[in-house]
Order: C-alpha cells, then structure tokens, then sequence
C-alpha cells in the first residue's frame, strides 16, 4: 500500500504542475469539451424525454365513431357487438348526442353560453373506443379506423394517431442522426483532449527530456498525461451536467408557465442516477481516448 | 575461459565501463568517433579530454545510451547498452549521476523538486524523500536555496544543484560534461573537491573537459580525443 502511494504520488504531483503550469491550455480545453458534452447531455435529455412522453401517448390509442343521426337500435347493437369483436379494444363508451353537448359545454366553460342559443343540438352520438396498446400500434388505429368507417351507422371517424404517427417517425430519425451527432461530439471532444496534450507535451518538451536521462521510465512520463485527460474529461462532464441540470429546471419552469394545458413539465424527467454515472463515464473514457490518441507523441518524448 | 568461475578470473567485477571498437557518425560522411576503446574501473576518476569538436560529448553520451553507435560494443555496470531494452536503459540511469554542461534543470520546479524528482522517479518512499534532498543539497553547499527557482540562481548554484540531483541516488557511477564549464576559479575548485569528495566514498566518477588548467591541478588518468580518434592515455606533467 505504502509502495503504491510511493509510486502513485509524484505522478499524481506531476499532473498538478502540467494543470496548473499550463492553466489557459486546460482552461480553453475543459471549455470546449464541456460545450461538446453539454450538447450530447441536453440531446440525451432530450431525447429520453420525447421518446417517453410519445410512448405515453401511445400507449392512449383512442378511437371516436361518430354516427349518423337517427341510427335506429338494431343498427346500434350491431355496431356495439361488432366492436366488442375486435380483439384490439379493450373497452367501449358510446356517448349520446345529450351527453356530448354536455361535454362540450364543460370543455367551453365561460365561453359555452352561446350553446343555449342554438336551435338543435348539432353534436352527433358516438363510441369511444379504447385500444389496448399492447397489442394495438400506430398502424393498426388506421387501419382499425378504415374498417370502421365502412360500417353502415357510421358517419365519421376520428383518431389522434395520424400526427402521433408522425411525432413517432420524427423521433426515429432523430435517434439516428442522435447517434451520428453522439459520435461526432465524442470524436471532437477526444480531438480536442488529445491535441490540449500535444500542446503541453510541445511546453513541456524539455522537462520530459530531463525526466527520461534522469531514469524515468515511459510510464512514468505519460500517466500524468492519462491522469490530464481524465481530468479534463470528468470535470468537463461534471460541468456539463451542471449546466445541463440548470438549463432543464429553467425550461421546465418556462413549459410549465407558458403551455399549462399540455401537462408535460410535470412528466420531464432529468437523468437518474445510472445516466448520470454513465455520463460521467463516458467523459472518462474520453479522456482517456484523447490520451492514447496523443500517447504516440508521449514516446517520440 | 568459460564456466562459472569466469567472472573472477577475467576482472570484469572490477570494471564499471567497457567500450570496445566504437565508430559514430552522423548525417556527413565523417566519423565522429572512430575505433574506441577503453575501460574505466570501478572507483576510478577518468577525463575525457580534448579539443573543441573532437567527439567528446557524443561519447560522454553515449555512455548513457542517449545516442546509439554505428557499429562497437558499451557495457556499463554489466549493462550491453546495445541491447538493453528502454526499461533496463532507464534503471541503469537511476543508478548513476549525471551532471550536464548546460546543467539541465527544469525551470519551474524549486530547488527541492529538482532535486527530489530523481529520488520520486526512482520510488524512495516520501517521508525519506524531504531529508535526503536536504542533506545532499547541504554537502553541495546550496541548502539554503531550498525553494528558489533555476533562473533565480547563479551558474555556480545551478551546476551544484544538478550535481545534487546526481548525488542524490547514492549513484555509483557519475558522468560529468564539463561540469565547470561555464564557472569561475574560485567556484570550479570548490566543484572539483565536491567530485573528489564522492570519488574518495567509492563513486566512478568519468568527467568530460577540455581544460587543461584543471588536468594540472587536479590529475588524474586522462583519455584523450581528437578528430574522433583516442589517442593515447595520457597522465598530465
């Protein structure tokens, strides 16, 4: 144990005199990856958070057959007992042209006043239907939505799936492009590490000399710079998260001021625990990346 | 003769440096060093002497595997420096002092970093560390500039202070490149005696110079170069 920190601390001295000798370098290198990280962490954020609030969304397939006026009984009970059928709904409410109006009346609040003047409830009956999202996707509503406008009593079908469809595709290109992006911010962040510790090897060219004729070994030469590169990979990821951590609560109090209705501040989730630890992971695998990038030049000494 | 008791027959026990037939070149076609060979005992004080561009300094560092010969043969302290691996290369460097001309400090590092981070590289442990920089750096006489920087010192103090950092490992083995080189009478005396002082305690000491002036004063056996080629030993009037 003694022996290990007889090792361990003049390296672990070296690195803080190559920080601290060398402040702008590591202070223009830290900025930068903390710039790349911050944007891998807010498009991570992102993106876990979209892909959550639309797999919510999905799992609310809801389908409204509005029927004709005047639908008599036995066409109603046909209609019912073919949507009991249907092996993707798990439950139906059929709601009455009266029921409607009244829905609509609290749906318009203050603003329902003018209903009474109407002189016919212009509000057609409907089924609303319930799909179960374990067996029923994005494609079946349509689908499911074209059979039922097909059937006689029926005058129009309505989902919300069209644009949820949509939303969906949208995700999937941006995880895609997501990966690409990942991969170029990392690419550029371990660019970035590596030539901060060319730069400080070119500064410190002469000290290395004298540290390999008085019997340092290249291990002993180069840790401190592994040791470099990690420490700018953590720090900056650490700031990153900071940043990342502000930004989100500042966006999540503006969402929740601004759009109320929609109900999706309070679903916005930051990173648990694994995500942050991964995080922080990554800008040390980074770290040490830009380091075996540059680790070539370390023994050119 | 071969077989175990070799070793003691042949006196290689005794001998701390052997060159045989070394040639060096450059990028020019001509030769630095052509054809030398010598051998240093263990103990001894040797110069290396001769006139300005004669090859002493490529020999002095070739001597601690900082150059590689064209063709010959170096054995330092056991070690075939023609076929040591970097690792081997770098311990036999910890067990020997090497003092430069140009005295190669780091300038940003105190005094006592200087000087401790030869017993750092060679993994003293810490609390051994802070004392043995002291008294190394008193027996070289700059102990009370413990925390100035190189560029704060005078050559004299700078040279002490990589003569310290040569001592500090307890080498037995000390290379020196014109280490009085660049200093007055008065300091290159006081030098010498602290090299006459780590020869009297049994350290090899082999010390490049072109100064006459200090062969006559101080004299001891002389390996002479010129134009590449060892001459002749040559033992001062």
């Amino acid at each position: 144990m003694s022996r290990t920190k007889d090792y361990l601390y003049p390296l672990f001295k070296l690195t803080g005199n190559n920080i601290r000798r060398h402040p702008v370098i590591n202070l223009i290198s830290i900025s930068i990856i903390t710039i790349a990280m911050l944007l891998l962490a807010l498009y991570f954020l992102g993106y876990s958070n979209a892909a959550r609030i639309v797999s919510v969304w999905r799992s609310d397939l809801q389908i409204a057959v509005y029927l004709v006026d005047g639908i008599d009984a036995e066409r109603m009970s046909a209609l019912k007992n073919y949507c009991r059928e249907l092996d993707e709904v798990i439950r139906f409410d059929y709601v009455s042209k009266e029921q409607a109006l009244e829905n609509f009346k609290v749906t318009l609040g203050e603003d329902s006043s003018f209903l009474s003047g109407l002189p016919e409830n212009p509000l057609p009956a409907s089924l609303e239907l319930f799909l179960d999202s374990e067996v029923a996707d994005v494609d079946d509503v349509e689908r499911l939505a074209r059979q039922l406008q097909r059937q006689v009593g029926v005058d129009e079908v309505a989902y919300g799936s069209r644009w949820l469809r949509q939303l969906f595709s949208l995700l999937k290109a941006v995880k895609y492009f997501g990966f690409l992006f990942a991969a170029f911010l990392s690419a550029v962040t371990v660019f970035i590490v590596a030539s901060t510790i060319r730069l400080s090897l070119y500064a410190r060219s002469e000290t290395i000399r004298v540290l390999h004729l008085v019997g340092a070994t290249r291990s002993f030469i180069a840790l401190p710079y592994l040791f470099e590169g990690v420490f700018q990979g953590v720090v900056a990821s650490s700031l990153a998260l900071g940043f990342a951590f502000a930004g989100f609560k500042h966006f999540k109090i503006w969402l929740q001021t601004q759009a109320p209705q929609w109900s999706i501040a309070p679903q916005l989730k930051f990173f648990t625990t694994l995500p942050l630890l991964l995080f922080l992971l990554l800008g040390t695998i980074l770290g040490i990346a830009g380091f075996l990038l540059s680790s070539r030049w370390i023994q050119r000494g | 003769m071969t077989g175990p008791l070799y070793g003691l027959f042949s006196q290689s026990w005794r001998r701390m440096i052997s060159v045989s037939n070394l040639n060096k070149s450059y990028s020019h076609p001509d030769m630095v060093l052509k054809d030398v060979s010598f051998k240093v005992k263990k103990g001894e004080f040797v110069y290396l002497s001769g006139p300005s561009g004669a090859g002493k300094t490529t020999l002095f560092r070739l001597l601690f595997a900082d150059l590689k010969p064209d063709s010959g043969q170096i054995e330092v302290d056991g070690l075939d420096l023609m076929r040591a691996q970097p690792s081997r290369i770098a311990r036999l460097r910890r067990r020997m002092g090497i003092v430069f001309q140009d005295y190669k400090l780091i300038p940003n590092y105190t005094v006592f970093d200087n000087v401790a981070l030869a017993l750092e590289i060679a993994g003293t442990p810490r609390r051994l560390i802070q004392k043995t920089v002291w008294q190394v750096l008193k027996v070289v006489g700059v102990e009370r500039q413990l925390d100035r920087l190189p560029p704060q010192l005078s050559g004299g103090e700078q040279q002490r202070v990589a003569i310290a950092r040569a001592l500090v490992n307890d080498p037995q083995l000390i290379l020196a490149d014109e280490p009085t080189g660049n200093l007055d009478y008065e300091i290159a005396n006081e030098i010498m005696n602290i090299f006459n002082y780590i020869n009297s305690q049994g350290a090899t000491v082999v010390m490049v110079t072109h100064n006459r002036a200090l062969l006559q004063r101080f004299k001891r056996k002389v390996f002479y170069l010129d134009q590449g080629i060892l001459q002749a030993y040559v033992w001062p009037d």
